[in-house]
């Protein structure tokens, strides 16, 4: 019922460069789509262009199947949360979710009825006469989300809806968001916002954008999938590193052996071979690739102990050791000096200076050429 | 008694600075404030010329004010000033609206509109003279032939009234353009997203919002209409024939040309009871938005 399209949709301010470039995208039926990336992407950009607030420089926004680049926002059957709420000072709980219902001529009683609805689905009821002055930042949020629902459009747009929200409260409000996306049958959700936590537990679908350069070279969709596709399989290596925290490790190397069941990798400044399960058949012998490894992949394994079948071990060094009670992240260093991050159980022994064994499976090992892109896996 | 001296809590000392703080304003207020008006209510009540001594004469003045007919024209003078001045607050909101758009050179175009505003109001009176001068005004060579608005006694009024327009709009604007550019955009973006448009997100929406500007700006213009004064000195004089006066102006000229200072202590309280009206339901606004 509320599918969108994007053609070919661009965006550029003046005779700056791209902001937005070349954005191809399906959303389907009752899919619930997050833009995630760093700041400066464009992502609230491409929210504002589906939402009508914003044109594109060129392309098209189709919503289900209908060419919505003319329509004013009110037309598009799209009801929008704003990160500040926005949330009509001088009116009151109810006056602000039935505002845009009156604006439609809609009979008072049905206004009245409906808002009544939406109150109820988020606990408002007892609020209604009040002033958004009068509310607490989360009653603020369940108000706009009110406004929202009220209308019963094809499309919500959330731009960063809990970005002004204490910790506890973001996750609370997640929850109810993912519970109010549930309820609706056929209503598409798209979703802005920086923080992957929100990103991977929401998305049925990511949208991971570039910013700066990258868009100019490989434009604005650096990757679209599932939030474990992403995780598993990144395309490149922006996707790889934004994804994940801490950070991807990421290794020079050169490649030193080809076979049937993958690929193995000098590592330049420790000399260290490394296994992974990629395909071999676009590389060479020397060619220079970064081996990628998540540090939640890597295992402390004593000294000496065998290996399995598809693992490589690597000595390390322990620089320092944090402890944040459920994991331990250890620093690691090679003999060169070069740097790795391991994470590890929470109650690891490991101490500075400590020398210890890293074991990594060859299928957690990604590696990209020097030209960013992943070698598929096997 | 206890001989150690305790000392004052800090919310009592605090209080005790602010009072400190509060005295000169307050003196230099009550001497030329509060005692002037006291000393005018009780001068209204003499015969005065300036140099002699006084003598009572009770409520004559007064009777002998709402008997003349100068009084009745400047009344309705004023209130002839006070209506067409509120014209300034609504054009000056649309002018605000206008320059409210980031367009390349709107600094410059702002603060051309904005320049009435800094010219002193003897000034502006010279310059629409001149314009409205029948034998070289400019408004002669608009319209082809000199019109004596100055000098006839239907249009006097409306020309100085005019005159003051040119600064008030501006002032007014101002007001409005700080308080646009203060608004929470997501907010206007929000009830585009709900359908507002044109008339009805102006109604709706941003007006709701530029209450705090409208309301300064029609007080101010009340007061500017009340108290006009610079405009008529150097325009009409009052004339012709007092067509033209204000109970400001009638009441300077009771007292500097005619040397009645009782007379017009009269008529400065019937001009202040009248502002007092404003005053009050503006102290009331105000204190009301404060608790």
């Amino acid at each position: 019922m509320a599918s969108i399209i994007l053609r070919a949709v661009s965006k550029s301010y003046g005779d700056n460069k791209p902001t937005l470039r070349d954005v191809d995208l399906h959303i389907g039926d009752n899919e619930f789509c997050v833009f995630l990336g760093p700041s400066g992407c464009g992502k609230s950009t491409l929210l504002r262009i589906i939402a009508g607030l914003d044109d594109p420089t060129t392309g098209d926004i189709l919503i289900d199947g209908a060419r919505v680049n003319e329509l004013p926002p009110a037309q598009r059957s799209v009801a929008m949360v704003f990160q500040s709420y926005a949330l009509f000072p001088h009116m009151t709980v109810a006056q602000n979710i039935g505002f845009g219902l009156k604006l439609a001529k809609t009979p008072p009683a049905e206004v009245e009825r409906k808002v009544q609805e939406a109150a109820a689905a988020l606990q408002l009821e007892h609020l209604l006469a009040r002033k958004p002055r009068e509310l607490s930042g989360g009653q603020r949020q369940r108000v706009a989300i009110g406004r929202a629902i009220v209308r019963r459009p094809g499309v919500f747009l959330f731009d960063e809806p809990l970005s002004n929200l204490d910790a506890t409260l973001r996750g609370k409000t997640r929850l109810e968001i993912a519970r109010l996306h549930a309820s609706f049958d056929k209503s598409s959700t798209v979703y802005v916002t920086h923080d992957q936590i929100e990103a991977m537990t929401l998305a049925d679908k990511i949208v991971l954008l570039h910013a700066g350069k990258a868009v100019d070279e490989h434009g604005s969709i650096a990757q679209v999938g599932s939030p474990l596709d992403l995780y598993h399989r990144p395309k490149n290596r922006f996707v790889a590193g934004f994804i994940g925290t801490p950070q991807m490790n990421f290794i020079e190397g050169t490649v030193s052996d080809i076979a049937f069941d993958g690929v193995t990798v000098k590592l330049n400044s420790s000399n260290d071979f490394i296994k992974s399960s990629t395909g071999g058949s676009s590389l060479a012998v020397g060619q220079p690739v970064t081996l990628g490894i998540r540090p939640e992949h890597l295992v402390v394994r004593e000294a000496g102990s065998t290996l399995a079948a598809g693992e490589s071990a690597m000595s390390r060094t322990v620089q320092m050791v944090e402890h944040l009670g459920e994991q331990t992240y250890l620093h690691l260093q090679d003999p060169a000096g070069g740097a790795l991050m391991a994470k590890v159980h929470g109650d690891s022994t490991s101490r500075p200076n400590d020398i210890i064994q890293v074991v990594a499976p060859a299928t957690c090992c990604h590696l990209f050429t020097a030209d960013g892109l992943a070698v598929p896996f096997l | 008694m206890s001989r150690n001296k305790v000392h004052a809590p800090l919310a009592q000392r605090r209080k005790r600075t602010a009072l400190l703080f509060l005295l000169p304003a307050m003196v230099i207020f009550a001497v030329y404030v509060i005692y002037p008006i006291l000393s005018s209510f009780c001068l209204s009540f003499y015969n005065w010329d300036g140099v002699t001594d006084k003598s009572w004469v009770g409520f004559a003045n007064y009777n002998e004010l709402f008997h003349n007919p100068v009084f009745f024209t400047a009344l309705k003078n004023n209130v002839l000033w006070l209506v067409l001045l509120m014209l300034a607050p609504p054009i000056g909101l649309a002018f605000a609206l206008y320059l409210n758009q980031s367009v390349w050179g709107m600094r410059l175009v702002k603060s051309l509109f904005f320049s009435p505003f800094v010219l002193s109001g003897v000034v502006i009176g010279l310059i629409f003279s001149w314009f409205y001068d029948p034998a070289f005004g400019l408004l002669k060579l608009i319209v082809g032939h000199g019109i004596p608005v100055l000098g006839d006694e239907h249009y006097a009024t409306f020309g100085i009234i005019f005159a003051a327009l040119w600064p008030q709009v501006p002032f007014c604007m101002i007001l409005y353009l700080t308080g646009l550019t203060g608004m929470n955009p997501e907010i206007i973006e929000a009830g585009r997203m709900e359908g507002a448009k044109g008339w009805t997100l102006l109604w709706h929406v941003v007006l709701p919002q530029l209450k705090s500007a409208t309301f300064m700006s029609i007080t101010l213009t009340v007061i500017g209409a009340l108290r006009s004064f610079d405009l008529i000195a150097v325009m009409s004089g009052g004339g012709p024939y007092d067509s033209s006066t204000v109970l400001a102006y009638f009441m300077y000229d009771q007292s500097i040309k005619y040397f009645r200072f009782g007379y017009s202590a009269a008529i400065a309280v019937v001009l202040f009871l009248i502002m007092s009206v404003f005053i009050t339901y503006q102290l009331r606004r105000l204190l009301r938005s404060e608790s």
